[in-house]
């Protein structure tokens, strides 16, 4: 049997989004489809394949997402030769934005050795990009046609139904990936009467996420910890035009042991209001006990195998309803249960090629949640099964950990930008966890469930000396760094560090100032004294723009010294274009100190970073 | 000279240079920081090295090299240097340098770390070693069984063209991965590849497809907000109508230029509910 397979790359499901595409217009063309994430495939078999098609996003900095990164190693290898993939026929599609530098590296790079490997081109490679105005779909709607007519044309035996496929529009084809299981009370109380309400939470929490059709393999289902605000305090003045808050938490449950440089995922609680809200519009049972099973598992494992959990719980903690936006997919199944005419119609648009702008218009960059979406179309009624396969899953949200264990055992520190914007059509909108955090009261007893992991930010050796640049948030995890370094120094010699921070203005938003101030006077482990540096650049306290990098510039002896001292370099921020501004002025700074060429400059940090002295934390 | 007389006036003074850096084929520069090396580490680091005949050659050893800021050596004159070092601490990048600089190109440097420390720290030493090495221009190291370490001098210097095939990730957990074995993905990209892509003419006017980036900081995210002339008389919202009979439906059915996006949806004549997130300044 001819099986066309499908490789996708995606950090923030846009991928994962085009591959589902890609992989139901195959199945209707009646091709034989697998669809698998790149870490879930053994690279080693590739040769074997007959037609591979690889659906992979860009990651801000030019790098490929997580799930990538063992398989691309794997491609890069030497000893592969130039006919390792002979016969094998591939195409690649890339997800990336065009106001990167980077702009869509990994597709191209993929592509390019795909080809040196010796596999042949099915079609030339489909760029997407997020700044056009219907985002990447604009461009993978075309590519898929000449994807279907060449691959036709080369391997007809693939489609079996031609490559062009009418849809009988009245009828919804597809069928929904999962099945829900209604049980019965009795059945269920055990689970959780005797548990105590951490443990209980626990469970619940880990059976609805672990459940759900979203969840990713690497996925933990249960929190790592539980953890209880203690502090909650704003770092920025009012109506500086920013909101930055400090949140302390501590420990409920069983304390887990972390570095400086760690990352914190948090599950947001969803709004009550807008969850009732949800369950009411689809006419769901909130206190009916479900599992939620794949389609072809059998009734006797389906019934067995997760811990039934109410509906309320369920769509609580892993479906989110009043934050992210549903995507094209989800218009085009709605479009079959919609009772009312023109509403069908609409949806019927919104699916079409001539209204995919319209739809990008309206839903995406809107910000259209699920429960604004059901409320423009209230004659829809979908059953739960396709809910719970379409509506976003809701995702945890990484934050770098702003304190060090070492000086506050039993507690975890965070830097948190409480996000709004408004919309094209002038509605007001909210992060959905920043909001939440920002609401959390010491007093309210609310417990948030947390995940601990490594970031890209090893922690430094005391005996390293470091120059860190963290505008913004970005300082977070260097206050850590700082403060660890600061208690090392009082037993032992410890190197020393220079930090650059940034804001706009001093009286603004200059986050943890006296922290930083008090470390760099009386000999503390930032002060000159000691050989280390604080150096702050406010962007808008003057007429023109001052950042990091002017910063940086002025003090570029003190930064070759230390680097040639075999200092690593950390960077850290929320921000497209600082990363690359910084690594740009690093090579400035060699170039210049050293009377070298631009070029050897560049390679000479390329260097740093293969060492590992190079580390760069961006969020956006 | 016998070995004796040799000891002896190692013991009586600081320096001691056997011979004159002259120079002869296949010459041996041992260095240490400490103040004494017996010959024999020397003649056994030579060996190391494998090669034949060397036994005949005089190898110049210093002592105390910490003290040194220069090698009083020739510059490409030597053929071996063996760095025979007792501290913990890494040698300091201005004595690698003068090793390569004495270096004949090609040549061979091999470190001996023999602080007594354990094994954890030896390996975390000796990763930092060969960084150490490759940023100062050493290349082809190789990391000998808890001995130390060796690199060769290559035929560039820093600074003119090379590229840096080999990889190291210094972990915590103390292993050394070297991936001499890959390419550089960086030449998979052509020159057109490179280019910064072009975007759309006219960016930055406020308009319906170019949008602010998330954390905008160049300010066009305030200057969209400011767009926020509401554009509705106080009839059309006491008294709304329609002509294509779309605009009460909500915003999935308005087309681009109705005035009454971003409201809820309304009936007909019916006064509009101006919701409480729209043009609110707090939530």
């Amino acid at each position: 049997m001819h099986k066309l397979l499908i490789l996708y790359a995606t950090q923030t499901g846009n991928a994962l989004d085009a591959a589902e595409r890609l992989s139901r217009l195959a199945e209707r063309r009646g091709c034989l489809v697998f669809l698998l994430s790149l870490d879930q495939y053994d690279p080693s078999l590739l040769p074997q394949e007959e037609a591979v098609i690889f659906v992979v996003s860009t990651t801000g900095q030019g790098d490929t997402p997580d799930s990538m990164k063992v398989f691309w190693r794997y491609l890069l290898q030497r000893n592969l030769g130039q006919h390792w993939l002979k016969g094998v026929h591939y195409a690649v599609f890339g997800l990336g934005d065009s106001s990167y530098q980077k702009y869509n590296f990994v597709a191209k790079k993929l592509e390019k050795r795909l080809l040196d490997l010796g596999g042949t081109a099915i079609v030339e490679r489909g760029l997407g990009d997020d700044q056009h105005p219907s985002g990447y779909e604009a461009s993978l709607d075309p590519w898929m046609s000449s994807l279907w007519r060449m691959l036709n044309m080369i391997k007809p035996e693939f489609l079996s139904n031609g490559p062009d496929v009418v849809i009988e529009d009245t009828v919804l084809i597809d069928q929904p990936k999962v099945r829900i299981t209604y049980h019965s009370i009795e059945n269920v109380e055990s689970h959780f009467s005797s548990a105590s309400d951490l443990t209980s939470l626990n469970i619940q929490i880990g059976s609805a996420r672990s459940m759900h059709p979203g969840k990713s393999s690497s996925d933990r289902s249960r929190p790592d910890s539980f953890l209880k605000t203690v502090k909650n305090l704003p770092l920025t003045r009012l109506n500086s035009g920013k909101d930055v808050r400090h949140f302390e938490f501590e420990f409920v449950s069983n304390a887990l042991e972390y570095e400086t440089g760690d990352v914190l995922e948090i599950l947001p609680g969803q709004d009550s209001a807008a969850v009732d809200a949800f369950i009411q519009r689809c006419n769901l049972d909130p206190d009916s006990f479900i599992t939620v099973s794949p389609r072809e598992m059998d009734d006797q494992n389906a019934h067995h195998s997760s811990i039934p959990v109410k509906l309320k719980t369920f769509v609580q903690f892993s479906m989110d309803v009043d934050s992210a936006s549903p995507r094209r997919y989800f218009f085009e199944v709605m479009r079959f249960f919609a009772t009312a005419e023109h509403e069908r119609e609409r949806l019927q648009y919104f699916g079409s090629p001539e209204g995919r702008d319209d739809l990008y218009q309206y839903n995406q960059r809107e910000r259209r949640t699920v429960l604004e979406v059901l409320d423009d179309f209230p004659a829809v009624q979908m059953p739960f099964e396709w809910l719970v396969q379409l509506v976003p899953p809701l995702k945890t949200r990484a934050f770098s950990i702003s304190s060090a264990q070492s000086v506050h055992p039993n507690q975890v520190h965070l830097t948190v930008n409480v996000v709004s914007w408004t919309t094209p059509y002038k509605r007001k909108k909210k992060g959905l966890c920043s909001s939440w955090l920002a609401a959390l009261d010491p007093r309210d007893g609310i417990y948030v469930p947390a995940w601990f992991h490594k970031g890209s930010l090893p922690t430094p050796s005391p005996s390293l000396p470091l120059i860190l640049v963290g505008p913004g948030t970005g300082c977070a995890p260097f206050r850590g760094f700082i403060e660890e370094r600061a208690l090392q120094s009082r037993t032992n010699s410890t190197a020393p560090v220079i930090f650059f921070f940034g804001c706009r203005n001093e009286d603004g938003d200059f986050l943890y100032r006296d922290f930083w101030l008090s470390h760099s006077q009386n000999k503390g482990v930032l002060s000159e004294a000691k050989g280390g540096g604080f150096y702050v650049a406010f962007s808008r306290d003057q007429p023109q723009k001052v950042y990091v990098q002017h910063k940086m510039r002025e003090h570029r002896q003190r930064i070759w010294n230390l680097l040639a001292e075999g200092a690593a370099v950390y960077v850290a921020g929320s921000s497209t274009k600082m990363p690359a501004d910084v690594t740009s002025t690093f090579e400035e700074i060699v170039s210049k100190e050293n009377d070298v060429s631009r070029e050897d400059a560049a390679r000479w940090i390329r260097a740093l970073e293969k060492c590992g002295k190079y580390h760069v934390e961006a969020w956006s | 000279m016998n070995i004796a007389g040799w000891c002896k006036n190692i013991l009586n003074s600081t320096f001691l240079i056997l011979q004159d850096g002259t120079k002869t084929p296949g010459a041996v520069l041992a260095c240490t920081d400490g103040a004494v090396l017996p010959i024999s580490q020397v003649f056994d680091a030579i060996r190391e090295l494998g090669n034949e005949g060397v036994e005949q050659r005089d190898p110049l050893v210093l002592t105390s090299a910490t003290l040194l800021s220069k090698l009083p050596v020739d510059s490409s004159s030597v053929d071996f240097v063996i760095l025979i070092w007792l501290s913990v601490d890494c040698p300091v990048d201005q004595l690698i340098q003068e090793i390569l600089r004495v270096l004949k190109v090609g040549g061979t440097i091999l470190i001996r770390e023999s602080s007594q420390s354990d094994v954890g720290s030896f390996d975390k030493i000796i990763s930092d070693l060969e960084n150490k090495l490759l940023l100062a221009g050493f290349s082809e190291t190789q990391v000998l069984q808890s001995t130390g370490i060796k690199a060769k001098k290559p035929s560039w210097k820093i600074g003119s063209s090379f590229a840096l095939k080999k990889v190291i990730k210094s972990s915590p957990k103390m292993q050394i991965d070297i991936d001499s074995d890959l390419i550089d993905e960086d030449s998979l990209l052509t020159e057109e590849d490179l280019k910064k892509p072009q975007l759309p003419a006219g960016d930055c006017e406020i308009g319906s497809t170019r949008k602010a980036c998330k954390n905008c900081t160049c300010g066009r995210a305030e200057e969209e907000e400011k767009v926020l002339k509401l554009g509705l008389t106080a009839e059309q919202i006491n008294n709304p109508q329609s002509a294509c009979g779309n605009c009460g439906l909500g915003d999935a059915f308005r087309c681009s230029t109705c005035p009454y996006k971003g409201l809820p949806a309304f009936k007909l004549g019916e006064k509009v509910a101006l919701s409480g997130n729209f043009l609110a300044a707090d939530i």
